[in-house]
């Protein structure tokens, strides 16, 4: 699983390294030097070239990613067998044949058909072959087996420059809407219906599947798994994804998290889904705070709206100072662990610093340009204010 | 500024190139500088945005196609023995309408509304709720100024080429640099309408109320993707064919052995041509366009680069059994050839649509690009530039700093790209300004903009070489014993050319003359002998190509600031065209 | 047939122009060729009316390609005037056929100003923006054949138009009679095909 092509892939990467040496052979002195250089880049190369840290492609956590991955390990096979024999010749061709004093006139050869014809045929057959063969993973690819585990299903719709998740039946019938952290359950699959309301996205967590655009006017479908036994640590486990289509300024900052969880704690999750409570007086401040500040843009009471969610589309798509927009869904925010859209770590801090003056931490963000709150920079509220919003929005004590 | 001769437009060509080849580079070096290492700050999302814009859009539009046209300019009429291109007038336009566009692509940054959608401005991100300031009609406008020249040049060029032959110069004895220019030349043709119109649309619903791209009132932005690249997959060629035709010259002529397998280079260049117009859609993988759609795109894709295994096998065939002489431009050819392979052989992982789902939009992609673009590409204009200096002024760039020159280049460009492919597939997404350290990206980074570095080095020790080579001493007419036509006449050439068209004797064509010279026991040492210019009627200059030049790029202007400006444009461009059709020309040739 | 006094060699033969004008129609026919996919691929995917069936008059568009078809005709005539060296008839026919086109640019007039006030329009809807922008391309290109044919006349009355310099006559015939294919392309697609379209329709793949 996750080590081997890992292991493989460094060792492959030696030798594509070393080409730097490639066309010497003017003298041998130089030839040396370069050799030598070029293992040391190779060996530099391999010791930092390729990581399993939380974006690699190299570290299938499911079987999409992983065939994606098996059909890319073969052709990088493919492609390293080729590159040695062609750059083999041409290295062999620069040495062999470099020009020596008083040589003669070398032979005039124009040609030769069979050889031609042959080197036509070989690599169209080869090519045709892995063409043929990622057509089959293609289709293998399309849908999950269908004699499998119950799908779960996500819809999930991209803003910018944020994800919002739907699952329309989380378990016994319950409807859910969140955003930037999507967790799933383990060894099931999970079907995704992506959209897009503004510009074009693209949905990629490359430890579980290639990348999809999410496009508006189009609904593209795509599923992932996360099998328990690719999965070393211990679950939950919190994988990397990140919007893969520019789409406009802050697109470096639109990232999400997937959560790996057993079913159970994914079923508790699901159940406790619901507004924070407000126990203390210091909570019902802040539920007020928010329903005067941020519930134009906000819901915290559950899944949104439809009716509300298209018009505050509506309102984004017309533009204006103070218009309401499509915004992240806050009603289990509490048990999320990160901030705007996955760049930081979900705290009270930096949440506090969020609030005082978003701009600062997300460029771009509509909440900073579009609120009423933030029209001269930095939050009119003061310092209570701000933290019984937090007190409220964590469920503080 | 009233030049008709080829060769002169072809130094304006290059030199203005040349300026965009170092703005541009510079726009690179903001953003490696940014990437160099992770949540930095150095400059905002914002400008790194237009930087990369800028950048990829300069180096493919303003540097890479007009250096190869700089080729065509001086090369074309020389290697098949004519006096001018057919059209010299309208080269003269050409030249000075892409200098204007890409001026006024430029003016982008005096009034700071500079283009951030990328090179390929995918819709609706382009759309003005998304992009409300003028830089995106910056760019669709100035990109419509320049198509226009350079449809005007490729015109020029397939009529020259066809046309324009010395007698005995049948096509399969045409150079291949000859070859891939008349291929180069019909694709820019055919693909730049489409562009346009996308280009059209774009700037319509940007400033005249249409919804082509918005998704709101029924518009598909998928519609732009698939125009772009119905056009940017022809494109693609356009920028590596004309390197492939330099390198085709270069290695024979240093291995002192014809081209391996001629017909099927030419072959093999005529079908890269043809199925450039069948593989668009592998730029559009992720769209979600279905699985038959991606398969058939897969396979095409797949299969094209047969053709271009094939030119690499009758390159190393060409080398194989020669007597292998390691000047400047022989080093980048096989520079050209040695990185090409890695950046082919990438192309073909991501050929494969399962396996792109993981690479699409990734440095991995970065790397190939550039892998094809620079070690490609631009290593065949060094090539060119190196190969073709002596015979432009006549003396020798210095050979010592020309080696110095390709390696820190050559290794450059490697410590840049090289690490990029890992980059790629440890999931850093491309045109991101900023990366968080705990996804272990940083390390590769600070390699590249090191290799970036040491690669602007390199181009400094070309521009040395350049200013430095003013001074050095005067070469012979053939100073590489070349088989090219160009080598028989004086370097550099009489505005004239030929004093008389040669009759072709086939491939190769002076190495027989000097050949058969050799074997009648009087070897050639002299270049043709020069004659009056007055016996030659040369086409004379012109102020309408600048003048009319000038109309046509007011009418982009005026779209961007004020419509009078348009009409303004409108009036001299048509002034322009008259004057041009009344001016006698006296080149037999006469355009209206 | 062109520059008696200095024919120049070319090795296929062909006149440089002449060969210039093909490859530039070539290129043009990509142009055409966008913007009426452009055009298929919005067929029916207008959100908001007018229609298509709602504003299209077959038969006046059917006068106005006749109109345009006689003025190839004229065009045909005039060159034979020309390689004839029949001076008045060059003049006449070149004359005809400009008129004859200019009568087609009114109908166009016309008709987008019938257009508009039906409420269709630029913005107003896809099947607007492609119907305008493909036909309003192809009345500049008839415009702009117009003012050379124009030109030419003015040529000719100056006696610079004669069977030695006939090929500025063919070359303007090419270009003329290859504007009047694409509208041929146009009102067999636009009109007589999607003239009919009531709403929005089902395309396959759409």
């Amino acid at each position: 699983m996750g080590l081997s092509p890992f292991r493989r892939a460094g060792s492959l990467s030696k030798p594509a390294a070393s080409n730097s040496s490639e066309p010497t052979g003017r003298s041998s002195s130089l030839k040396n030097r370069s050799v030598i250089f070029g293992l040391l880049a190779a060996l530099f190369l391999f010791a930092i070239g390729c990581t399993k840290d939380g974006m690699s492609t190299w570290d299938a956590y499911g079987p999409v990613a992983q065939k994606q991955l098996d059909l890319f390990n073969v052709l990088l096979w493919v492609m390293v067998a080729v590159f040695f024999l062609v750059e083999g010749a041409l290295l062999y061709a620069i040495i062999r044949y470099r020009k020596r004093p008083g040589q003669p006139k070398p032979p005039q050869i124009h040609g030769n058909t069979t050889l031609e014809v042959t080197l036509t045929i070989i690599p169209t057959i080869l090519v045709l072959g892995l063409g043929i063969w990622s057509v089959f993973t293609l289709f293998d690819l399309q849908d999950p087996d269908p004699d499998g585990p119950t799908p779960l299903h996500v819809n999930v719709t991209a803003h910018q420059w944020w994800f919002e998740f739907e699952y329309p039946d989380a378990g016994n019938g319950k409807k859910i809407i969140t955003a930037n952290e999507l967790r799933i359950p383990v060894d099931r699959p999970i079907t995704l219906q992506l959209e897009s309301d503004d510009v074009i996205h693209s949905f990629w967590v490359p430890k579980l599947a290639g990348k999809l655009d999410m496009v508006p006017t189009r609904k593209n479908n795509m599923w992932f798994q996360a099998d328990s036994d690719k999965i070393d640590d211990e679950l939950p486990v919190t994988l990397y994804g990140q919007c893969a289509e520019l789409c406009g300024i802050a697109h470096a900052l639109m990232r999400f998290r997937v959560t790996v969880m057993e079913q159970a704690g994914f079923d508790s999750w699901a159940a406790a889904y619901g507004p924070p409570p407000t126990n203390s007086a210091k909570a019902k401040a802040g539920q007020q705070l928010f329903a005067a500040n941020c519930t134009l843009c906000h819901t915290i009471d559950g899944p949104d709206d439809p009716a509300l969610s298209a018009s505050r589309l509506t309102g984004f798509l017309t533009g204006g100072d103070i218009t309401p927009v499509p915004a992240p869904n806050l009603t289990d925010l509490r048990t999320r662990s990160t901030l705007a859209a996955g760049i930081i770590d979900l705290s009270e801090t930096s949440l506090r610093d969020w609030l005082r003056n978003p701009e600062d931490i997300k460029a771009g963000n509509y909440m900073s340009e579009r609120a009423v709150l933030y029209q001269n920079g930095a939050a009119s509220l003061t310092d209570e204010e701000i933290d019984a919003l937090i007190g409220y929005l964590l469920d503080l004590p | 500024m009233t030049t008709v001769d080829h060769k002169r437009i072809a130094i304006l060509y290059g030199v203005t190139a040349f300026i965009f080849l170092l703005i541009g580079g510079l726009e690179a070096g903001v953003i490696r500088m940014q990437l160099a290492s992770a949540d930095n700050d150095l400059i905002g999302a914002g400008r790194f945005n237009e930087m990369f814009t800028m950048h990829a859009t300069t180096m493919v539009f303003m540097v890479i196609m007009p250096l190869g046209v700089s080729f065509f300019n001086f090369v074309i009429p020389l290697a098949i023995g004519a006096r001018d291109v057919a059209f010299p007038r309208l080269n003269a336009l050409s030249f000075w309408i892409f200098l204007f566009g890409a001026v006024l692509m430029h003016m982008s940054f005096v009034v700071n509304q500079v283009p951030d959608a990328g090179w390929f401005s995918y819709a609706n991100l382009t759309e003005k709720p998304f992009s409300p300031n003028r830089g995106l009609d910056f760019w669709s406008i100035s990109l419509l100024v320049m198509g226009v020249a350079s449809v005007a040049g490729a015109l020029n060029f397939i009529v020259t080429i066809i046309n324009m032959r010395a007698p005995g110069m049948t096509f399969m004895r045409m150079p291949v640099f000859v070859w891939m220019t008349l291929i180069t030349s019909i694709l820019l043709v055919l693909a730049f309408p489409v562009i346009t119109v996308g280009l059209i649309e774009l700037t319509l619903d940007r400033n005249f109320g249409t919804h082509f791209f918005i998704p709101a009132e029924g518009g598909d932005p998928i519609l732009w993707q698939h125009l772009f690249w119905i056009f940017g997959h022809p494109e693609v060629y356009i920028l590596i064919l004309p390197p492939m035709g330099i390198v085709s010259e270069i290695l024979p002529t240093f291995s002192r052995k014809p081209l391996f397998g001629y017909p099927f280079v030419v072959f093999s260049g005529i079908v890269i041509g043809i199925m450039g117009w069948a593989v668009w859609s592998h730029h559009m993988f992720t769209v979600g366009l279905g699985p038959v759609a991606n398969s058939v795109f897969t396979i095409t894709t797949m299969l094209i680069a047969v053709p271009t295994g094939v030119k690499i096998f009758n390159w190393i065939g060409t080398l194989w059994k020669g007597a292998i002489e390691f000047t400047t431009p022989m080093l980048f050819a096989l520079g050209f050839v040695a990185l090409f392979i890695i950046g082919g052989l990438s192309g073909v992982s991501h050929a494969v649509s399962p396996s792109d789902f993981q690479q699409q939009d990734t440095y991995y992609i970065v790397a190939h690009i550039h892998y094809v673009l620079f070690g490609g590409s631009m290593f065949g204009i060094f090539a060119g530039a190196y190969y073709w200096f002596p015979k432009i002024t006549g003396r020798m760039m210095d050979e010592t700093i020309g080696k110095i020159n390709f390696w820190l280049i050559f290794i450059g460009m490697n410590l840049t790209f090289f690490p990029m492919h890992f980059l790629g597939l440890n999931g850093m997404p491309r045109r991101i300004y900023t990366y968080s350290a705990e996804l272990g990206w940083e390390n590769l980074n600070r390699i590249a903009s090191f290799g970036y570095i040491v690669l602007f080095v390199g181009i400094l020790v070309f521009i040395y070489n350049i200013l430095k080579a003013r001074n050095s001493r005067r070469v012979s007419h053939d100073p590489w014993d070349a088989p090219g036509l160009e080598w028989s006449i004086a370097s550099p050439p009489p505005a004239y050319n030929f004093a008389e068209i040669p009759q072709i004797q086939g491939r190769d064509h002076y190495w027989i003359v000097k050949e058969k010279a050799e074997a009648a026991g009087t070897p050639i040492t002299e270049p043709e002998a020069l004659v009056d210019p007055s016996s030659i009627h040369m086409p004379s200059p012109s102020y309408w190509p600048i003048f009319t030049a000038v109309g046509v790029t007011l009418i982009g202007g005026g779209l961007l600031s004020h419509y009078a400006l348009s009409f303004v444009g409108g009036v001299i461009a048509m002034m322009g065209v008259i004057g041009w059709s009344n001016e006698p020309a006296a080149a037999p040739s006469d355009h209206h | 047939m062109a520059h008696a006094v200095e024919q120049e060699y070319t090795t296929t033969g062909l006149n440089h122009r002449k060969l210039l004008m093909w490859v530039f129609l070539g290129s043009d026919c990509l142009f055409f060729a966008s913007l009426i996919a452009t055009y298929m691929v919005y067929r029916g995917q207008s959100l908001v009316g007018p229609y298509p069936n709602d504003i299209i008059d077959v038969p006046v568009t059917t006068i106005s390609t006749f109109v345009l078809l006689m003025s190839s005709f004229a065009m045909v005539q005039a060159l034979a005037a020309t390689n004839a060296d029949n001076r008045k008839a060059t003049i006449n026919w070149l004359l005809a056929t400009a008129l004859l086109g200019s009568i087609f640019i009114g109908f166009q007039i016309v008709e987008f100003n019938t257009f508009k006030n039906e409420g269709l329009t630029l913005g107003g809807n896809l099947f607007g923006a492609s119907f305008f922008t493909l036909t309003g391309f192809h009345g500049a290109h008839v415009t702009l054949g117009i003012i050379w044919l124009l030109a030419l006349a003015i040529l000719g009355m100056k006696g610079r138009i004669n069977s030695k310099t006939a090929l500025d006559v063919e070359l303007c015939g090419l270009y003329w009679h290859f504007v009047d294919i694409v509208w041929i392309v146009i009102f067999t697609l636009l009109y007589l095909i999607a003239g009919f379209d009531v709403g929005p329709v089902a395309i396959p793949g759409g």
